[in-house]
């Protein structure tokens, strides 16, 4: 009994010891958010008071996060959909096809998730000036999805290899085609593992940074992290400011989570309950 | 394996026969201009007002100006360059000669006053007699210091503000006692801010000639007059002269760390020191009241020229060599090499510049501080440039390893900091 | 339906040679291309091509984009003699050998704390992945402030119990570097690790976990020998996406220490890119040929980890 009551008092501990590990750094942006860097400079860990909220509506407006935002939410979930499509499409034929090359294709689809970007990064760039798709948000979007793509494939055939064969027996008794198999099966059972890679791809894709700052240079087309690079150079020692526009960016990433991720916890549980 | 050559040989071809398309540009008479020093108000509005001059007083041409930090500018750039896609004009450093071997850079000399640029700074920028760029910054590298706190510490400055060797490792001796941080650096953006010190004492002891050996890799680093300033450099290092943030403390909060918080006693730094200092105190400048002093470096030992100092051209400003607007970049970069904008430089940004400009016209705010930098430069013998001009490649990326973080932050001794120099940079 | 797990090896050669979806009878090229079409086309153009164009660069030095002068295997035969590459390789494998095993392991243990259902699970699993959501701009940014030698708050927190003698430089020490930086990913990337084994845990079988508590495992035991197991596959597919992702470190380590001090943290994909962009010279054979031998460490890796799990099962979500 004592023991029980000692390490469930024990756990308790270490649970909000690692919340407040791994919350505080972004409970402490949140505060200097709302506080102004004269405030920090004398007390780097106090409470805002007053409540600068102010500063959210300069940053937004002043430092243009409206036109970055909006460039990476096209670019993003554009890039997004793509790859989901794409790549579950590709992962199902890989999953449930047989035909010669199969392990081949798959075997180099998961080299190259291995391979650091910065090796093609130039390549890439000449690449897309080629096709006159440099300094455009649809080359940026095709790069993202070409370094997302391998590695949803790799997830989601995985997966899909899973599901039971009986189902797909059954679709074939009902007369389904293919491509009924594939939407009206496949992509509604593997519906955690997709929400999982949207995830992903998406959390990936919005903090990118390297191939957006040599990807684009019109300053109209500039996507959110490059935004907030910017933002820390032209304000150089305004921490305040610094952590107002990191909350501005981070916002929308937790708001998608935290719609997925309900589908997802649902999707997971109810494959346990069956 | 056939196949392989034959795809290479494709590829390549492909790259080698396809047509470098023409710069994105939107109407015919618009050029795009690149500037750095976003972060750095007067220098910001002074090119800002050039572009608004020029685009207020031409009809033809029409720029459009963007700021970019410089880490940035120089990535692009690299990217950029290679396909043809570069702005017209850029900002541009003379320690990047990568960009004129490239064959990057239009030479201005059909476009400019040749009299509006300096006969000092000219030499940056000429390569084959021809003028490359034209360099707006120029700077000294000088040692400021907070006076009252110099004065706490009970220390007087001699009327030529030089200490000797032994005079200044005691002020940073007595600093430590103190508590109070001796030397304001940080290393963490900027390959070079580590090394000021030791190497405008290295330039002292050796004089202009055999620091410029040095600085070829001519001279070793294990010359006993190297290693003994070294050696001292050493001393106050391990002692604690430098903060032990330094390794990720960038160079504008390096400045902050000098004239706000901790507060330092010394700050090594060129004379752009202004462009952040002046701006206001909200914004990151230095308090309204602060005591701000110049001092010479300190006199070496048996040094061979102790009024010795570095001269350097900093941002400047280059034309693309495949624009296809010359003409209207070529206007720009006129209208901006003028006596007229010179002395506005000056008085704007508290800086010097490679464009001739009229010290009688100035009429600057910070009056004492002109008078107090010229004072100390006065009698001062210059030697061109920064250890980051002449240094390329390896041996670059070993001064920035070694002398400007390892070495200051104490963690590699004399011996193995002069080995690692002579192993990068001595030409065999 | 029971999912299949531990089953013999007939079910995994099934599953290791697909085609047993659709039709068996060879699918039509027309549904071959329809689906694997796209992918194949975005790869081929943005990922293969390049990479061979790459390999191609390596045998070159192009200081004039439009003049390649041949050096033949020049460029390796540096590379061969280049400390600074090999500094590079050795960081690299440290971080993705090591950081993994601390990624999952931390997630695992989230894992489990949340599924002896504490109070506030909901609030937890949310708190325990904001880090995952920020970008590494972001949490480089917060990182240097919270490693600050004078006002973060881990020297702080030493200070503050006592044990002042431990507050370090922690990114100016060229031996605290690496693992601070390590921290950092393990830091970020737990909380994913802990929602995947958490609806890995929530879908094994109960009546096993039952049976467990029948025979008084106590939880220890529990853990040991029945749940670790059972989660081996996730696990194991959780370390490989771990792996992967650090053989490409970058942003991290470019924004917080640029590869120093030192060339302490300096991994293969900084250095490229320094080479490529901050070595005074527009030369890219060079960096090519850092590629080019990067390429075949890496297709080593994988078929040492494909012989690895030639037996493992398919991941569980």
């Amino acid at each position: 009994m004592l023991s029980r009551a000692f390490s469930r008092g024990g756990l308790m501990a270490i649970l909000v010891a690692y919340t407040a590990f791994a919350g505080f750094p972004f409970l402490w942006v949140g505060t200097m958010s709302l506080r102004t860097t004269t405030e920090i400079a004398y007390n780097h860990y106090g409470w805002p008071s007053p409540a600068h909220w102010a500063k959210f509506r300069t940053a937004w407006i002043d430092s243009a996060f409206n036109t970055y935002f909006a460039n990476s939410a096209a670019v993003v979930i554009g890039s997004v959909a793509v790859i989901t499509l794409v790549g579950s499409a590709a992962a199902h034929c890989l999953a449930r096809y047989r035909f010669p090359g199969n392990r081949l294709i798959y075997f180099i689809l998961f080299s190259s998730i291995i391979l650091p970007p910065q090796i093609v990064l130039i390549a890439v760039y000449q690449t897309l000036v080629e096709y006159n798709l440099y300094d455009t948000l649809w080359g940026l979007g095709l790069v993202y999805v070409s370094l997302q793509l391998p590695l949803t494939i790799y997830l989601l055939e995985g997966f899909f290899a899973r599901i039971p064969q009986d189902l797909f027996d059954a679709a074939k008794v009902d007369g389904y085609g293919d491509f009924e198999i594939f939407f009206r099966l496949v992509l509604p059972v593997g519906m955690p593992a997709i929400a999982t890679t949207v995830i992903l791809n998406f959390i990936l894709l919005w903090n990118e940074f390297l191939f957006a700052v040599v990807l684009i240079a019109d300053d109209d087309l500039r996507t959110l992290p490059v935004g907030i690079q910017r933002f820390m150079g032209d304000h150089f020692q305004d921490i305040g400011m610094i952590a107002t526009g990191v909350m501005i960016s981070v916002l929308p990433v937790v708001v998608v989570y935290a719609f997925f991720s309900e589908k997802l916890i649902q999707g997971m549980t109810a494959g346990a309950v069956k | 394996m056939k196949r392989q050559v034959l795809a290479c040989a494709a590829a390549l071809c492909a790259a080698l026969l396809s047509p470098v398309p023409p710069p994105a540009a939107a109407e015919p008479t618009q050029i795009t201009m690149v500037s750095n020093w976003p972060d750095e108000p007067a220098k910001k509005a002074w090119v800002s007002d050039r572009v608004a001059d020029f685009n207020a007083g031409n009809q033809q041409c029409s720029v459009k100006l963007t700021f970019t930090p410089k880490a940035e500018i120089f990535t692009q750039l690299k990217a950029t360059l290679r396909t043809g896609h570069a702005p017209d004009i850029f900002y541009m450093e003379p320690d990047s000669p990568e960009f004129f071997d490239g064959g990057y850079l239009e030479p201005l000399d059909a476009y400019i006053e040749q009299a509006g640029i300096e006969d000092w700074a000219r030499p940056a920028w000429t390569h084959n007699g021809k003028i490359y760029g034209i360099p707006a910054e120029a700077y000294t590298v000088e040692l400021y210091y907070n006076k009252n706190l110099v004065k706490k510490l009970g220390v007087e400055l001699p009327p030529d503000f030089q200490l000797t060797q032994a005079q200044f490792a005691d002020l940073v001796n007595r600093a430590i006692k103190a508590g109070i941080a001796p030397v304001a650096a940080g290393v963490g953006d900027r390959p070079y801010p580590g090394a000021f010190l030791t190497f405008e004492s290295l330039l002292r002891k050796l004089g202009i000639e055999d620091y410029g050996k040095l600085v070829h890799g001519q001279l070793s680093y294990n010359d006993p007059r190297v290693i003994a300033v070294l050696t001292w450099m050493k001393g106050m290092i391990d002692a604690g002269a430098y903060p032990r943030s330094m390794s990720t403390l960038k160079l504008g909060e390096a400045h902050f760390y000098f004239y706000s918080s901790p507060g330092a006693v010394i700050f090594p730094d060129p004379s752009w020191y202004t462009g952040r200092a002046f701006a206001k105190p909200e914004d990151g400048g230095q308090p309204a009241d602060f005591p701000l002093g110049i001092m010479q470096y300190p006199a070496m030992d048996n040094g061979a020229c102790p009024t010795c100092k570095t001269l350097a051209v900093g941002g400047s400003f280059s034309m693309f060599s495949k624009s296809p607007h010359k003409e209207c970049a070529g206007a720009m970069l006129r209208s901006m090499a003028t006596v007229e904008n010179g002395t506005k430089w000056m008085e704007m940004v508290a800086l010097q510049t490679g464009i001739k400009s009229d010290p009688n016209k100035i009429d600057s705010p910070h009056a004492d501080y002109f008078k107090d930098l010229n004072a100390r430069d006065k009698n001062a013998k210059y030697f061109f440039g920064v250890p980051l001009l002449y240094y390329r490649g390896k041996c670059a990326e070993t001064y920035s390893q070694v002398m400007n973080a390892a070495f200051p932050e104490g963690l590699i001794g004399v011996k193995d900091a002069a080995d690692q120099m002579d192993a990068a940079c001595l030409s065999k | 339906m029971p999912q299949q797990v531990g089953n013999g090896s007939a079910a995994w050669r099934r599953l290791l040679r697909p085609g047993t979806g659709g039709d068996t009878s060879g699918a039509s090229w027309l549904v071959l291309l329809l689906f694997l079409g796209p992918a194949l086309l975005v790869f081929g153009a943005m990922t293969a091509y390049p990479m061979v164009r790459t390999i191609c660069d390596s045998f070159f030095t192009i200081d004039d984009p439009d003049k390649p002068i041949w050096v033949g295997l020049a460029n390796y035969v540096t590379l061969a003699g280049d400390g600074t590459f090999r500094r590079a390789v050795v960081n690299t494998l440290i971080w993705s050998v090591a950081a993994p095993v601390l990624d999952v392991g931390v997630g695992l243990l989230l894992a489990l704390c949340l599924y002896a259902k504490v109070p506030f699970t909901r609030f937890l699993r949310v708190a325990w992945f904001t880090p995952v959501l920020l970008s590494y701009v972001v949490v480089a940014i917060v990182w240097l402030w919270l490693y600050n030698y004078d006002w973060g708050i881990v020297n702080v927190l030493f200070r503050a119990i006592g044990l002042g003698g431990l507050a370090s430089a922690w990114l100016g020490n060229p031996h605290l570097a690496l693992g601070s930086l390590i921290f950092i990913d393990v830091w970020k990337w737990a909380g994913f690790n802990m929602v995947v084994c958490l609806a890995a845990i929530h879908s094994l079988p109960s009546e096993v976990l039952e049976a467990a508590e029948l025979d008084n495992c106590g939880w220890g035991g529990k853990l040991r020998f029945v749940i670790v197991p059972m989660l081996r596959p996730t696990l194991l597919n959780l370390y490989i996406l771990a792996f992967v992702a650090k053989m490409k470190v970058f942003d991290l380590v470019w924004i917080m220490t640029q590869g120093g001090p030192l060339w302490s943290t300096e991994t293969v994909s900084t250095y490229v890119y320094k080479r490529a962009f901050a070595w005074n010279t527009f030369d890219l054979g060079y960096p090519a040929a850092i590629a080019s031998v990067w390429f075949g460490v890496v297709i080593v890796t994988v078929l040492l980890l494909n012989r690895l799990l030639r037996s493992r099962e398919r991941v569980e979500f």
